[in-house]
């Protein structure tokens, strides 16, 4: 009786014991791709071990392609040329043109390195590292906005132009498990490389500003990456017509802050948008810049003014608003940045007045 | 009969009168959750028809050259599972490396097989008819493509009436089961056409 | 019923922290697919259809962008407000595109009440048929939006 109970616990012990050995075997010589080598824009090659994602593969080289969604492919921001990496997956397609599958252009969070790997990259996303920073002073700029001061540690400075943003990173806290990105304009000119200042306004039910509202504080280490972005002041001589609404202040102020200690005199107005005076911040730093810009002026407007709030200055639509005091737009450029139908409208209203369409710049990376 | 026809025989037989899905109602779970439109059946089918062609006969081996010498018959159940599960698992990396697009199209099904029952009844139906060596390949590949030939079929339908209306109750699950059963009725139209046994 | 491998991986891009905060299930533990059936059935009883529901939830989304995040005025008796946030969020259903966060508030001076979603919930509405779980802060009750947007069968 025990030889036969015996045999049989032995030969199926041992069958599954032959079997798990040869899935560790297959699994060793089919799931590892050894050392691959990235050959990137025909110039730089990285070596790196095969098997994973393009996306952090490249990440955990210290080169960063914008991604939103972590690489869950829900953004479609990491497109990348992959000249030998054979065809798109059915969860890219949606997202690529016909003409960029044709010059093989993939989202690198869904293309796996098997073997070595010809890229191009665009120039600029050299330049977008990650960083390392610590929370130094978290302000409140109105009811709903804070301004968000960090100190660089590890690199401890950035390079970048005036009106370019940053990826936040809002790690796992209360009901969230996996880290998310979400994007924000720097507020502080790039002459200060140790520190940047982002505001941050509060939207119910959302990730990151619910993290940044309630739960960071002052002495926090916070990961970003980047700089990221187009919206930066064309150089020339046209003057500049600029409209923003709530948080769309935080390029423009970039940018003007960069043009007063550039010394750069053109002709600007920066006309910004608020519901009533509990919306409108920074008012005194940007009225201040009038004096240090020649040609530049600042035009708050208020949508909704309170009569509590007892207010001299210009009401309205800030689009109707501008539309007032500019009937020729045909020389100038402009700098938008806010929401969408704000953004809709102004280019409305700018191309109605004889602005060409080419020359109306927005902060679109919503 | 010489021996070519009775083997196209028992095929025939695996993938019409006999089929594991509409006769013998084995394999009913993907079946129902996963055949609402052509192209995923077709991948899950093909997966099926890879895994039951391979396993089914291993399963014989492993019956006929180890448990029954050894007087271990009883361990046939536990057995075929295991072999199963090895098999589907080993398939997975096999796709995985060789194609990202299969891998990516077929993957998710593949951990679903090794539960569906189907594949175990193929092996088990293989013992309790006593099919040879030979007769063992003709009934797992024709069993396999019987089952996806059903799916399809199922999915080419379900595809076809999606926009119709139908009677509150029956979506889902109760119009996938009526389907199901005017086709086996369809089949049944084979007979005629018996395996030997 | 158990549901298909699909659904179950949108079901896990609904829970909290994927998307937003709290998610789009609330305290809802039914599979997605039986939360889908019921509002079906509601939708169905009220003698409407999802996109009826969407299309006048975006009609209100139209006009109210006019004002620029100020509230205005729309026809027989209605106040909207539409207003955004930066930044887009991908639709739970895994397929592409990204909608912006706007939000469209319709107060309906008549009654009284007032509805508030955004433009993804429009989508989910008129094209997935989904008004998010029970217990969701940002469930949206067919019943209610019909009774507040005044949506009528049109046949």
């Amino acid at each position: 009786m025990l030889n036969e109970f015996l045999l049989g616990v032995g030969v199926v012990t041992g069958l599954n014991a032959f079997l798990a050995l040869l899935l560790v075997l297959a699994e060793r010589t089919l799931s590892h791709y050894g050392p691959c080598t990235l050959t990137i824009n025909d110039e730089k090659k990285l070596v790196v071990p095969g098997g994973q994602d393009l996306l952090s593969t490249l990440k955990r080289e210290g080169l960063f392609i914008p991604s939103a969604c972590g690489g869950r492919g829900s953004c479609g921001l990491c497109k990348v040329t992959v000249l030998d990496g054979g065809d798109p997956l059915a969860t890219e397609i949606p997202w690529l043109k016909p003409e960029e599958i044709a010059r093989h252009v993939r989202l690198a969070c869904q293309v796996r390195i098997k073997h070595d790997l010809r890229l191009q990259l665009p120039r600029e996303w050299f330049a977008i590292r990650q960083f390392q920073a610590t929370v130094v002073s978290i302000r409140d700029l109105t009811h709903d906005i804070k301004e968000l001061r960090l100190r660089l540690v590890d690199p401890p400075e950035i390079e970048f132009q005036a009106g370019q943003f940053i990826q936040l990173e809002v790690p796992p806290y209360e009901l969230t498990d996996e880290p998310v990105y979400r994007a924000y304009s720097i507020s502080s000119p790039p002459s200060n490389r140790r520190e940047i200042e982002l505001e941050i306004r509060y939207v119910p039910n959302g990730l990151c500003t619910t993290w940044v509202h309630r739960h960071l504080n002052v002495g926090d280490p916070v990961t970003f990456n980047g700089p990221y972005g187009q919206f930066v002041l064309r150089p020339g001589n046209r003057p500049i017509i600029a409209i923003a609404g709530g948080s769309g202040m935080a390029p423009l102020k970039a940018i003007f802050l960069d043009m007063a200690e550039k010394g750069i005199a053109r002709s600007a107005r920066y006309f910004f948008g608020a519901r009533s005076r509990r919306d409108l911040f920074l008012v005194e730093e940007m009225k201040a810049l009038e004096t240090r810009i020649p040609g530049f002026q600042f035009i708050p407007a208020l949508s909704n003014p309170l009569p509590e709030d007892r207010w001299e200055g210009e009401t309205g639509l800030i689009t109707e608003v501008a539309a007032r005091h500019v009937p020729d737009a045909s020389g100038a450029e402009a700098y938008l940045c806010g929401s969408s139908f704000l953004i809709k409208a102004a280019i409305a209203m700018l191309t109605e007045r004889g602005m060409p369409r080419e020359r109306i710049y927005f902060d679109d990376f919503g | 009969m010489n021996p070519f026809t009775a083997w196209f025989a028992l095929f025939f037989a695996a993938v019409f009168t006999q089929n594991i899905l509409l006769t013998n109602y084995l394999g009913m779970c993907p079946f129902l959750g996963a055949s609402r439109e052509i192209k995923t059946s077709f991948g899950l089918g093909a997966a099926v028809v890879f895994v039951m062609t391979f396993t089914t006969p291993l399963n014989w081996i492993l019956y006929h050259r180890l448990l029954i010498p050894l007087g271990l018959e009883y361990l046939g159940l536990i057995v075929f599972i295991c072999l199963i599960a090895a098999f589907t698992q080993l398939i997975e990396l096999v796709i995985e490396r060789v194609s990202d697009a299969l891998y990516a199209s077929l993957g998710i099904f593949l951990p679903l097989i090794t539960v569906n029952c189907a594949i175990l009844g193929a092996s088990l139906f293989m013992v309790a008819r006593s099919y040879t060596f030979l007769q063992t390949t003709a009934y797992g590949f024709g069993g396999g493509l019987g089952w996806m030939l059903a799916i399809l079929a199922m999915a080419g339908i379900r595809q076809r009436i999606a926009k119709n209306r139908l009677p509150r109750g029956l979506e889902g699950a109760g119009i996938a089961l009526i389907i199901a059963g005017l086709m086996a009725m369809a089949f049944t139209g084979f007979t005629g056409i018996t395996a030997p046994s | 019923m158990k549901q298909s491998p699909e659904l179950q991986k949108i079901q896990e891009a609904m829970r909290p922290g994927r998307l937003t905060k709290t998610g789009f299930l609330g305290s809802d533990s039914r599979p997605l697919a039986d939360i889908l059936a019921e509002d079906e059935a509601t939708v169905a009883r009220l003698g409407l259809t999802h996109a009826a529901i969407a299309t006048r939830m975006a009609y209100f989304r139209e006009k109210g962008e006019a004002g620029l995040g100020l509230a205005v005025d729309v026809p027989p008796h209605f106040e909207v407000r539409v207003d955004g946030v930066r930044g887009r969020l991908p639709c739970p259903f895994a397929h592409p595109g990204l909608y912006p966060k706007i939000f469209c508030q319709v107060h309906n001076q008549k009654t009284g009440e007032t509805v508030t979603y955004s433009d993804l919930q429009i989508h989910l509405i008129g094209d997935h048929g989904f008004y998010e779980g029970r217990g969701s802060p940002y469930r949206l009750e067919p019943e209610t939006l019909v009774q507040v947007l005044e949506i009528t069968p049109e046949e």
